[in-house]
């Protein structure tokens, strides 16, 4: 079937939303939907004129066990999660969508680093930079705006503020987001206007804390987390923490 | 139900993880969603599954909701809709099947369907809006399979077994009644 005709694929939207395709020609559709940005438009045209019938549809309030099902399969709750490392994978997936941004700048520095650290530093470590751990992290839009780094033996972390960040008087908590278990906090960042940076005192050496640590994220807190405990919300920056070496 | 932009925000923090956020946009909305499917699948438990499945897709797809493109009501309608489609057609290719096995003097049973008359709800639907012009000015017959195949999520031999008529006459019908009510919302602007 040839889904480049308009006037096809704009019959075939209609039925698709009014629920009238079916069958191995409803998948078909599927499929083409998937790829095809036209499809895509003219089902959304369709959704918005159709999806104005439902509001005569009386609502029926769903028994609690709906939201509760639907709470369960989401994660498990953070206490059975710290048990149960599966867990935090599905924990994880928000962060998931930060990765294409931190692999960018990662790389980003890596060809130019006179970038991130000043000139004098590079020339006095002639061709390469000292062994350092460095995090870069991205916002919901995949805006870079920290970037961590702390030298390998180092017990202090920099972080430079590429992008302001609001936390609207909450704390900015650093977290480790380790290969296996659960997330640790790492300390507070005190705010700070681009493109200015901030350090704060690492409880050991960078190596020991991060050596295992693929990930780095930042929730808004009430007060700084105390070990042992986890993040209350979502987070609000994460990226990849990775060696440079 | 909770106003376009507060939805749109709180699906755009969802999409980052927010379960907070994404649990105000369940609260809002999940009345509303689940008369949705409980029309098309006038059986609770069934209702009740599609609904499930389809907040934990909203959970993993908040991502891909656009604000510029749709209102956040009806891309969570569109979701429902379509999962509430898949039990309905996975739902009577079972009964076909227990059918086939148990009921060997072809009789078929009935169940009794109290749902409100999709044609009233259409109209309802339509009241104050300027769909409602749109919808009057297609004859009864397009109108009726229309209403038929969007709240009941009835196929179109189905609609033709409900309106007693020809199947490629109810095909007919709902294609171009699809494209009259089109084309008049486009002339209304």
């Amino acid at each position: 079937m040839n889904y480049d005709q308009p006037e096809l694929l704009d019959k075939l939207a209609a039925e698709y939303v009014l629920g009238t395709l079916r069958g191995r020609a409803r998948r078909r559709f599927e499929q083409v939907l998937s790829t095809h940005q036209a499809a895509q438009s003219a089902v959304q045209a369709w959704e918005d004129r159709l999806g104005r019938l439902a509001s005569s549809v009386a609502p029926v309030k769903p028994p609690d066990r709906v939201w509760a099902a639907i709470d369960a399969k989401l994660r498990p709750t953070p206490r059975a999660s710290a048990k149960k490392r599966a867990g935090w994978l599905d924990w994880l997936k928000p962060v998931a969508g930060f990765a294409f941004g931190a692999v960018l700048t990662v790389g980003l520095v890596l060809n130019d680093p006179s970038r991130f650290v000043s000139v004098d530093e590079v020339a006095q470590s002639k061709q390469a930079l000292p062994q350092s751990y460095v995090g870069l992290l991205v916002n919901e839009a995949g805006e870079p705006t920290l970037l961590a780094s702390s030298t390998r033996q180092g017990r202090r972390l920099t972080v430079k503020f590429l992008r302001p960040v609001d936390a609207g008087g909450k704390v900015l908590q650093l977290w480790a987001l380790p290969k296996e278990g659960a997330p640790f906090p790492v300390g507070v960042v005190t705010p700070a206007k681009p493109p200015a940076s901030t350090t704060l005192e690492l409880r050991d050496t960078s190596e020991k804390l991060f050596s295992n640590v693929p990930r780095l994220a930042v929730s808004f807190e009430d007060a700084p987390a105390a070990p042992g405990t986890l993040p209350s919300g979502s987070f609000v920056l994460a990226g990849h923490c990775v060696k440079l070496w | 139900m909770a106003d376009s932009a507060s939805l749109q925000q709180d699906l755009s923090r969802a999409a980052l993880g927010d379960r907070a956020a994404f649990e105000r946009v369940y609260r809002a909305t999940s009345a509303h969603l689940f008369g949705v499917a409980l029309r098309i699948l006038n059986r609770r438990d069934l209702a009740e599954d599609a609904l499930q499945e389809a907040f934990v897709n909203v959970w993993h797809n908040a991502g891909s909701y656009q604000a510029a493109a749709s209102q956040p009501m009806t891309w969570l309608i569109a979701i429902v809709r379509n999962k509430a489609l898949d039990y309905l057609r996975a739902a009577q290719r079972h009964a076909a099947d227990s059918l086939d096995e148990v009921d060997e003097d072809g009789s078929t049973i009935e169940v009794a369907d109290e749902r409100p008359n999709p044609m009233q709800l259409l109209m309802q639907a339509t009241d104050g809006l300027r769909i409602r012009g749109c919808m009057e000015k297609l004859d009864a017959s397009h109108r009726q399979s229309l209403a038929l195949a969007y709240y009941h999520g009835l196929s179109h031999s189905e609609v033709a077994e409900q309106m007693r008529a020809p199947l490629g006459s109810v095909k007919a019908w709902v294609r171009r009644g699809l494209e009259r009510l089109k084309k008049c919302l486009e002339a209304a602007g």
